[in-house]
């Protein structure tokens, strides 16, 4: 057969374009059986083109064993080939690490430096708790190798190694200490030593506490960058725990920033200066003061600086840790830093982002959230590109909100919108959120304007991506949460706390969910996550709604419509809210009109609500049913309640104007801080564990039988669930939602005045009807006419339909409690300074003395909540790349670290090892066995004859004699020498361990050996395991 | 007459008429293009250059195929290529004049928020650092720890150091001498630690582990030469 160099396979790859993938295939077929041989030449040549198909994504762990043969081979070339391999493709889980212990031992105390390399480079990748242990013994006297090379190679090697086993360091640190305070080192270990210390450093600062007085020395004299640089890090973890530090280091550190021509130097003494605390170090305020404006001087010189995005980024990096302790010093840099915000690099713009989050207050609150609001419109046009109809393949995840956008509010548009990112979309509105309702709200100064925004940020979110599968099974993303969902959280809270604004937000919520209805085509669901708390919004707030019919309306619409079960659970609850507002009036006589109109309502209503009562989600199933039955017990009191008369006055049927307005009003919701449930103190006789009643399963036994008895009031049943005579009203939005489109119209001619250009037009419009509306009575005002005649229709309207006891007018800002008349003078000036509105926004509710929701009292949900959530996530769960150093931290290098190796614990060690040996070879025989069976089943592969799906069937055979495995191997491996020459189909092709230079009959014997004398076994498989 | 890497303060770098004819595609040496000229020039050569706690060192070219990884943690052989293929569209997307530095893939992201930049997290990789050099990109992902200019500065010394190597190294270069790349790696860094910067020492570290470096540069550039026409019509596409 004919065999392929690395060469001829990557040649081969280029020629077989189209058919890779086939090429592939059968390459890695040639692959596994040249891999088995016994040519060692081939054997490595085979693992190199493994080792290469790896890295295109195919995955080479089968042949862990012959990765281990290879690394084996007395050749150098052949050996490095099979250390690459353990490399790229050993796991944790790889059982033949086990054996690779002996070799890699073995190969640690060769003679020739690139040998000794070899194990060293490999063992940082596959070290385990338990290799760590066994090859430390080996690794520590080449500390003392004369080669420069070996030695630093070694060093981090032992680091690597006190990651996962940190008695290794206990060992090792006496000689790396003392490698470091010896100055005729060669500078490149003594660099190798500065760079694990740093890395230790940072893990545990006390410890190294001691060596400062070197590594100054170092810091000061050895004139290297690279090394200084890590000084900086190391330094600046120590300063906190020594502040005398401060004052030896600050001079040099100056005379760097100073003089330095290089960059990064520069950059990391500021670095080093931040990070650590010598800003803040109270000993000598005018000192911090001029290196503090000196730091941050040299960085505003490194943003301003055209054209290198780079010193723009670690700039913006250094500023983010900055503004942790100086903001102030930070906002002074606001100009240079909203820059960034625009720049086209996204990850300055993240950058900055963070940076912006941090320093933002109620005088910059709306230009940032302007430039944001910008950023996110502009870029909306990559959405609107996608063709409306489109949606309808996906229509479970599709909720077309912005792509309609571009056809209500056509607006000038960058024309070098970038194409920016979903993740980065909602990371930007998931920001504007944040900044917003930071310290419960206390930048806002405009509430008009955060509803606007958010109006308008529900439109612009990004659709949530549809889930997919394979990402979501292995990592929770974070598109799991629906970033409109978060803007619709936001309304309510703003709804629920600031009670002045609440009639806004209502009216806000109102207009997206009419925009949800008008913007998705009928019969497609609804799915936007803002829908929840929207609805919500309207159904607890009902009684401020504008239109209540209209939203009624429109909650009837959406119902059949809505896609996930638990909005439907709320739309329902707040249909039957709104109808109580709508019909609960006491005041209104009972006339004949509002008879039939409330007959009307209820038969929809009714005809809408009777499908859920089969709905498989068992919430909605029980909300509806309820409603249901409640809504018929009151259509039967309206149509038998006589209506009122001019001589006869009557009654409104007292269901209708008692019970169920009685249902949803009383108490008013608050908002409750997180973790206010907490500090709920536990009730002194309340066990949790003790069993509610000792038979409970019978007592629920016995109601099922109680149920099963009732169940015969079957009339009663077939008569509610009968289906009425189809309604003959139609659904359709009435006339008085098409009389307010003279309001759109308006908008349009007032957009150019606009200088926010990110609201759609309906809201600009809306915002500027309101303004007229505040400032109607301001005698410095001047109105114009339009705008007038564009409000009276809708009042005239309002007026004959609710009757006068309503009145539009008074529903936004003018109910107010007294205190805050305040805000309707004080809102119209636009321009700035801005006083702020004097809303009262309240506070989340918490109990007395909690320690655990102090510190986030004043946060809102939103902000904190899930901040909280993913932090504790994030500690718990381990990073992709992370290395983990836990382990490391809380071991101490003091205490008996002089001692070194002590010999109990040597030979506890070994007694462990013992251990560790006996499985190992218990899996060497495992894997010897498993090997000959396929090797059994595809003997006659290297010559050509494919033999397919024998390999199962053998393996049974010989699965049963596992018993006598030891004397069987010497037999085979008489026959393998036949065997190579003639292959006779089924027979035992021998075994795969090629080691020239011992006769393979000798390996049995010594097996055997080994079962009868457990005590030398140890010295036994040091030598088996080097025939491996 | 080729210029070598070591030509890099001069972000124009020229080349003869004869090779701009072949070098198209992977031939093309990764000096001919766009090197940055060097803030960090001033350090010199000879010094070693550190970084520590590298996650992850990988080259793949402009149709993002792998030349190169290697994880210093281990890692499932599909989400070695599901995190290369994250890194390819991020950092293929780059507009012109972008820094060296990539926002976090989702699949590192969601692990490690991208929010909270401020917390302690030194074990974290949240710092992914790339230079594109002709049709090859360099990534190194690592903890956010490191001096990020730092890494930028040890990309070129690797590059350097092939260049040195190979002569006036190209990607066929790379592409058959993957063993080379591994060498010379490992003598830059050991579990994602830099033990060594200074170009000197790292090329004689990988020439003393034998002839392997030398011999398969010429045949790989005689062979390919032969093999594939050198001609114009040579158009490497990279489906590797």
């Amino acid at each position: 057969m004919f065999e392929k160099s690395l060469y001829d396979l990557i040649r081969g790859l280029r020629n077989h374009k189209g058919n890779e993938k086939e090429y592939i295939q059968k390459t890695l077929k040639e692959c596994r059986a040249e891999v088995r041989s016994q040519d060692m030449d081939l054997k490595a040549t085979a693992l190199l083109k493994l080792i290469y198909l790896e890295m295109v994504g195919h995955d080479m762990s089968w042949a862990s064993f012959h990765v281990l043969e290879v690394m084996s081979s007395p050749k150098y070339h052949q050996k490095r080939v099979g250390y690459l391999g353990a490399v790229q493709s050993f796991r944790h889980d790889t059982e033949v690490l086990m054996l690779a212990t002996n070799l890699l031992k073995k190969d640690l105390a060769a003679t020739t430096p690139t040998v000794i390399s070899l194990p060293i480079a490999t063992l940082p990748h596959v070290i385990t708790p338990s290799l760590a242990l066994s090859t430390l013994a080996d690794l520590l006297p080449r500390l003392n190798h004369s080669h420069a090379n070996i030695r630093k190679k070694t060093l981090v090697t032992l680091y690597r190694l006190a990651l996962v086993y940190p008695e290794a360091l206990r060992a090792a640190w006496p000689k790396i200490k003392d490698r470091l305070m010896d100055s005729n080192e060669d500078p490149s270990v003594t660099a190798a030593i500065v760079n694990v210390v740093c890395e230790l450093g940072s893990r545990r600062p006390h410890d190294f506490l001691p060596l400062a007085p070197r590594l100054f020395e170092l810091l000061v004299d050895s004139g290297n960058n690279w090394m200084a640089i890590k000084l900086i890090k190391l330094f600046a973890t120590l300063t906190p725990l020594e502040p005398r530090l401060v004052k030896k280091l600050l001079p040099p550190l100056t005379n760097i920033i100073r003089t330095t021509p290089a960059m990064s130097l520069l950059y990391e003494c500021i670095n080093g200066i931040i990070q650590g605390g010598i800003l803040d170090s109270a000993e000598d305020i005018a000192g911090a003061d001029e290196i503090a404006t000196l730091c941050v001087n040299k960085l505003r010189g490194m943003i301003m600086i055209n054209g290198d995005a780079n010193l723009k980024y670690v700039a913006l990096l250094a500023f983010n840790k900055i503004v942790l302790t100086h903001p102030h010093l930070v906002s002074q840099q606001e100009d240079v830093i909203l820059e960034c915000i625009d720049s086209t690099d996204i990850t300055i713009r993240v950058q900055a982002l963070n940076l912006v989050k941090g320093m933002v207050t109620s005088d910059n609150l709306v230009p940032i959230v302007s430039r944001l609001m910008k950023q996110l419109k502009s870029s909306s046009p990559s959405k609107d590109r996608r063709p409306p109809g489109s949606s309808s393949n996906t229509p479970e995840t599709e909720s077309d909100d912005e792509s309609q956008t571009a056809i209500t509010a056509p607006t000038v548009r960058d024309t070098q919108a970038l194409l920016i990112p979903d993740d980065y979309r909602i990371d930007i509105i998931e920001r504007i959120l944040f900044m917003c309702s930071k310290d419960n709200y206390s930048s806002v100064l405009d509430f008009d304007w955060y509803i606007d925004v958010l109006t308008q940020l529900v439109r612009m979110a990004p659709v949530p991506r549809t889930f997919d599968a394979d990402t979501g099974a292995l990592l929770p993303t974070r598109q799991q949460v629906d970033v409109s969902e978060k803007i619709g959280d936001e309304l309510r809270n703003v709804a629920v706390k600031v009670r002045a604004m609440r009639a806004t937000a209502v009216r806000a919520a109102d207009v997206i969910l009419d925009q949800l209805l008008s913007d998705n085509p009928v019969g497609h669901p609804l799915s936007s996550g803002a829908l929840k708390s929207s609805i919500w919004i309207i159904g607890e707030y009902s009684i401020q709604l504008a239109l209540p019919d209209d939203s009624l309306n429109g909650l009837l619409q959406a119902i059949p419509r809505i896609g996930k079960p638990e909005i439907v659970a709320v739309a329902l609850h707040a249909t039957a809210k709104v109808f109580s507002s709508i019909a609960g009036s006491d005041v209104e006589p009972w006339t004949s009109e509002r008879k039939s109109r409330i007959s009307l309502l209820l038969a929809r209503i009714l005809d809408v609500l009777e499908p859920l009562a089969l709905h498989p989600n068992l919430e909605v199933q029980e909300r509806a049913v309820e409603f249901i039955e409640l809504l018929k017990l009151t259509a039967e009191a309206a149509s038998g309640q006589p209506p009122s008369t001019d001589e006869n006055s009557q009654e409104p049927p007292l269901l209708l104007t008692q019970a169920i307005p009685s249902l949803f009003t009383g108490w008013e919701l608050n908002s409750v801080a997180i973790h206010a449930q907490k500090n709920v103190p536990l009730p002194g006789g309340l066990d949790l564990d003790e069993p509610i009643h000792s038979n409970l399963g019978r007592l629920l036994a016995q109601t099922d039988i109680i149920t099963l008895q009732s169940d015969e009031a079957d009339e009663f049943e077939v008569y509610y669930h009968q289906r009425p005579p189809p309604s003959s009203i139609s659904s359709s939005a009435p006339a008085i939602s098409r009389l307010a489109d003279p309001d759109d119209d308006m908008a349009s001619s007032y957009q150019q005045l606009s200088e926010e250009s990110y609201l759609d037009a309906d809201i600009l419009a809306k915002r500027k009807a309101e303004r007229m509306e505040k400032n109607k009575d301001d005698p410095f005002y001047i109105p114009s006419d339009n705008i007038l005649r564009t409000s009276t229709p809708i009042h005239n309207i309002l007026q004959n339909h609710n009757g006068p006891a309503l009145d539009i007018d008074s529903i936004p800002v003018m109910q107010l409690d007294l205190e805050k008349i305040g805000t309707t003078a004080a809102a119209p000036s636009r321009p700035r300074p801005q006083p702020r509105q004097r809303v009262i926004i309240a506070a989340d509710e918490t109990l007395e003395g909690s320690d655990s929701g102090t510190g986030r009292q004043y946060d809102s949900e939103n902000s904190s909540g899930n901040l909280t959530k993913a932090k504790s996530k994030k500690s718990k769960q381990h990073s992709l790349l992370q290395v983990d150093s836990s382990t490391i931290g809380s071991f101490s290098l003091e205490g008996n670290a002089s001692e070194g190796f002590d010999y109990e614990r040597q030979q506890r060690e070994e007694a462990e090892m013992q251990q560790a040996m006996k499985e190992v070879e218990r899996l060497r025989l495992e894997m010897q066995r498993a090997n000959e069976r396929i090797q059994m089943a595809q003997g006659a592969d290297v010559q050509g004859v494919v033999i397919k799906k024998k390999k199962k069937k053998v393996a049974k055979k010989t699965a049963g004699d596992d018993e006598n495995e030891p004397t069987k191997v010497k037999p085979k491996k008489k026959t393998k020498k036949v065997a190579a020459q003639t292959v006779e189909g089924g027979e035992p092709g021998g075994v795969t361990e090629d080691t020239p230079g011992s006769p393979s009959a000798k390996v049995a014997p010594k097996k055997k050996k080994k079962k009868k004398a457990p005590g030398e076994e140890v010295e036994a498989t040091g030598e088996a395991g080097s025939l491996v | 007459m080729y210029p070598i890497l070591g030509a890099r303060h001069s972000s124009n770098v020229t080349w003869s008429s004869q090779h701009a004819v072949t070098c198209i595609g992977p031939t093309r040496p990764l000096s001919s293009i766009n090197i940055p000229p060097n803030r960090n020039r001033s350090l010199g050569d000879d010094e070693p250059r550190f970084a520590a706690m590298i996650s992850a060192f990988l080259v793949f070219n402009n149709q993002g195929q792998p030349r190169l990884t290697k994880f210093y943690t281990q890692l499932d052989t599909s989400i070695q290529q599901r995190l290369i293929s994250e890194i390819f569209t991020l950092v293929s997307n780059r507009p012109a004049g972008s820094c060296n530095f990539l926002p976090l893939p989702p699949l590192l992201a969601a692990s490690s928020t991208s929010h909270s930049s401020t917390e302690e997290q030194s074990d974290v990789p949240s710092l992914v650092t790339y230079r594109h050099y002709a049709t090859l990109y360099f990534i190194v992902i690592s903890t956010s720890t490191e001096s990020p200019l730092a890494l930028i500065d040890l990309i070129q010394v690797y590059v350097e150091a092939l260049d040195k190597l190979f002569e006036n190294v190209c990607e066929l270069d790379l592409i058959f001498n993957f063993e080379t790349l591994h060498a010379t790696l490992s003598e830059m860094i050991i579990g994602g630690v830099v033990i060594e910067t200074s170009l000197d020492r790292i090329v004689a570290g990988v020439r003393a582990q034998g002839t392997v470096a030398k011999r398969p540069v010429n045949e790989g550039r005689s062979t390919i030469g032969s093999g594939m026409g050198i001609g114009g019509n040579f158009a490497w596409t990279g489906r590797v």
